[in-house]
C-alpha cells in the first residue's frame, strides 16, 4: 500500500493532509471548545442591556474603551479579575479593543453605579478632572432602538442557542433567567421595567419623565449595560 | 604510491600553508598563546584527518563490488541491503523516544511559560512583599497609606478633596449633612454600617419618647440639623428621645446595635466598603478588590479628615 502511495505523489499528499490535520484537530478543538464555553456567573444580555450594547458601539466608546483586562497586578488592582475568554461567549462581537484612550470598561458595574454614569456622561470634566472625554448630552435625549436589539436576542437564541428564558448558572450557585419577549411589544416592555428601575436611581428630571412616558433614552440603555459588566 | 595519495599530501601541505600564512600573517600570530596553539594545532589535525578520511572512502568507492542481500522492495530500480540497524544509532533512536515522551508529559507542561504563571507569582511576590512592610503599620502611616489608596480609588466620586464634587458623592470632611441624616430618619436604613444586617426602621417605627407619639417633620428637621451641627445646638431633645436609646446619648452608637453617628470610626469605613451603600445622595459600590489593611487605612484617613 505504501509502496502505492510512493508512486502517486496527490494521493500522497491527500493523506499527509489527513494525518496533519487530525493532529490538529485534536489538539486544538477541545481545548478551543473548552475555553470558548461561558463560565460560571456569564449571562446573556437582557434587552435593555443589548440597547445599551448598540448605543455603546454606535458612539464608538470602543474606540477609546479596551473590554479586556490583562492578567497583570497593576491591571487586576485596578480593574478586578483579568478576563476569561468564556466571558464573552454572549458578546457578538466581542469589543476588545486594542487602545485605552480612556480605561478599561469590562468590569466596570462593579466599581461606578448608575448616578456616577449619570453625572460622568453629562460632564466628564466634572467628576475626573483633566478628563478629554467628551460629554454625551445627546444620549439624555435621544430615544433608544430597543426593536433592533430584540432582533439581535431572536437571531442568536435561534441560531446560536444563546440561553433566553433558561435557567443561567451564576457563581453563588443560584440559576438566573435572562427573559426574551415573544413579540416586539413584549420586549419593548421587559427592557421599560428594566428602565425604570435604572430611572429611579438617577437624578435628570427629564429622563425620569420620559421613563415615566413609556420612552426610553439612551442613556438609561447605556447604564444598564454598563452596569451589566462585571 | 598512486597518484590519489599524491594529490592527497599537495592539497594538505597547501592547506596547511594556507592555516601557517593566516596565523603568522595576522597580527601578533601564535603569540606563545596556549589557546592559539591549541587552535592552530586543531587545525592541522582537521586537515589531515579529513584528507585521509575522504582519500580513503574514495578509494573504497573506486575498488568496491556490491555484495551482500538486497530487500524485496524496489524504489524505480534503485535497492536497499538488508543489513541490521547501527547499534549506535539504534540506541541514540530509543533514547530519543524516551526523551520526547518525557518532553511531552512532563518537560514542557512542568516548565512551559504561561501568563497567567507569571501573574501568580508577581502577585504572589508583591502580597508577600505587603505583608512584611505594611501589614502591621499604625498612626500617621496608615494615614497616609490610607490617602494613597483614597486618591486611587474614591476620588473619582469623592473628589480629590473628599468634599463628594458639589453634593455628587458624600462629604468626607463630616460625618453627616442634614439631608442625609433626613433620608435616613424617614426611610429607614439598612447598609451593613456594622458588618451585619441590622436594619433601622422607617419614620413609622420611630417614636419620640418625649412625646409619645411618632416622630413628626419638624422634629425630623430639628434633629438632622443636630446631628449634621455635630451633636451641637437644637434638636437635642429629639434626638435623646428618639435617637438615643440605639445610637447612644452622645451618639457614639452601640456595638451590634446601631453605628455612630457622632463621628466616623475605622470600623464603620470599612463596612461600607465591603459592603457598598445606597442612601440619600445615590448608590456607592462595594470596594471587594481592597484587602482588609487596606480598608482600615482608608478608615483611618477618612476618620483623620472629620478630626
Amino acid at each position: 500500500m505504501f509502496h502505492w502511495l510512493e508512486k502517486h505523489p496527490f494521493f500522497f499528499a491527500v493523506g499527509v493532509f489527513l494525518v496533519i490535520s487530525f493532529a490538529g484537530l485534536i489538539e486544538i478543538l477541545p481545548n478551543f471548545a473548552q475555553a470558548s464555553r461561558p463560565v460560571i456567573g456569564t449571562a446573556p444580555y437582557s434587552t435593555l442591556e443589548l440597547t445599551g450594547r448598540h448605543v455603546y458601539i454606535k458612539n464608538s466608546c470602543n474606540a477609546c474603551h479596551s473590554q479586556l483586562v490583562r492578567p497583570f497586578k497593576s491591571e487586576t488592582d485596578r480593574y478586578g479579575h483579568y478576563s476569561l475568554s468564556g466571558e464573552y461567549a454572549y458578546d457578538r462581537p466581542f469589543l476588545w479593543g486594542s487602545k485605552r484612550t480612556g480605561p478599561d470598561l469590562w468590569r466596570v458595574g462593579n466599581y461606578r453605579t448608575t448616578d456616577w454614569h449619570e453625572n460622568h456622561m453629562k460632564d466628564p470634566a466634572g467628576v475626573v478632572p483633566g478628563s478629554i472625554m467628551p460629554a454625551y448630552t445627546w444620549m439624555f435625549t435621544n430615544k433608544a432602538d430597543v426593536d433592533t436589539a430584540y432582533a439581535e436576542q431572536l437571531t442568536v437564541a435561534q441560531f446560536f442557542s444563546v440561553p433566553y428564558n433558561k435557567p443561567v448558572p451564576m457563581k453563588d450557585g443560584s440559576a438566573k433567567v435572562v427573559k426574551m419577549g415573544n413579540s416586539v411589544a413584549e420586549a419593548n416592555a421587559l427592557a421599560l421595567a428594566e428602565a425604570q428601575v435604572i430611572a429611579a436611581d438617577m437624578k435628570d428630571q427629564n429622563v425620569k419623565d420620559a421613563v415615566a412616558r413609556g420612552e426610553i433614552p439612551e442613556i438609561v440603555a447605556l447604564i444598564a449595560y454598563l452596569n451589566s459588566l462585571k | 604510491m598512486n597518484k590519489l595519495y599524491l594529490w592527497g599530501i599537495i592539497i594538505a601541505a597547501l592547506m596547511l600553508l594556507f592555516t601557517y600564512m593566516s596565523v603568522a600573517g595576522s597580527e601578533g600570530g601564535l603569540n606563545g598563546d596556549i589557546v592559539n596553539i591549541l587552535a592552530v594545532a586543531g587545525a592541522v589535525a582537521l586537515v589531515i584527518i579529513t584528507v585521509f578520511v575522504v582519500i580513503k572512502y574514495v578509494r573504497q568507492m573506486q575498488t568496491d563490488t556490491a555484495d551482500g542481500q538486497l530487500a524485496d522492495e524496489q524504489w524505480d530500480g534503485i535497492g536497499e541491503y538488508l543489513n541490521n540497524v547501527p547499534t549506535g544509532w539504534a540506541i541514540m533512536f530509543l533514547l530519543t523516544m524516551v526523551w520526547g515522551m518525557w518532553y511531552f508529559i512532563i518537560g514542557y507542561p512542568v516548565n512551559a511559560y504561561s501568563q497567567i504563571g507569571e501573574y501568580n507569582e508577581d502577585t504572589q511576590a508583591h502580597n508577600e512583599k505587603f505583608e512584611t512592610q505594611y501589614a502591621s503599620i499604625t498612626g500617621s502611616r496608615l494615614i497616609e497609606m490610607g490617602e494613597s489608596v483614597f486618591l486611587a480609588e474614591c476620588k473619582i466620586c469623592h473628589g480629590i478633596s473628599a468634599d463628594g464634587i458639589d453634593g455628587k458623592a458624600a462629604n468626607l470632611n463630616k460625618r453627616l449633612e442634614a439631608k442625609v441624616v433626613k433620608h435616613v430618619v424617614e426611610n429607614g436604613s439598612n447598609n451593613h454600617l456594622l458588618g451585619t444586617e441590622m436594619p433601622m426602621p422607617d419614620r413609622n417605627g420611630l417614636f419620640n419618647n418625649n412625646t409619645g407619639a411618632l416622630i413628626t417633620d419638624a422634629e425630623i428637621d430639628a434633629v438632622s440639623a443636630y446631628v449634621a451641627n455635630g451633636m451641637r445646638g437644637a434638636g437635642a431633645d429629639v434626638f435623646a428621645g428618639a435617637c438615643a436609646a440605639c445610637h447612644g446619648e452622645d451618639g457614639k452608637g452601640m456595638e451590634y446595635v446601631a453605628p455612630n453617628v457622632a463621628a466616623f470610626t475605622t470600623e464603620l469605613v470599612a463596612n461600607v466598603l465591603t459592603h457598598g451603600k445606597k442612601g440619600a445622595i445615590g448608590q456607592m459600590p462595594k470596594f471587594d478588590r481592597l484587602n482588609a489593611k487596606q480598608k482600615e487605612a482608608v478608615g483611618a484617613y477618612i476618620t483623620s479628615l472629620s478630626k
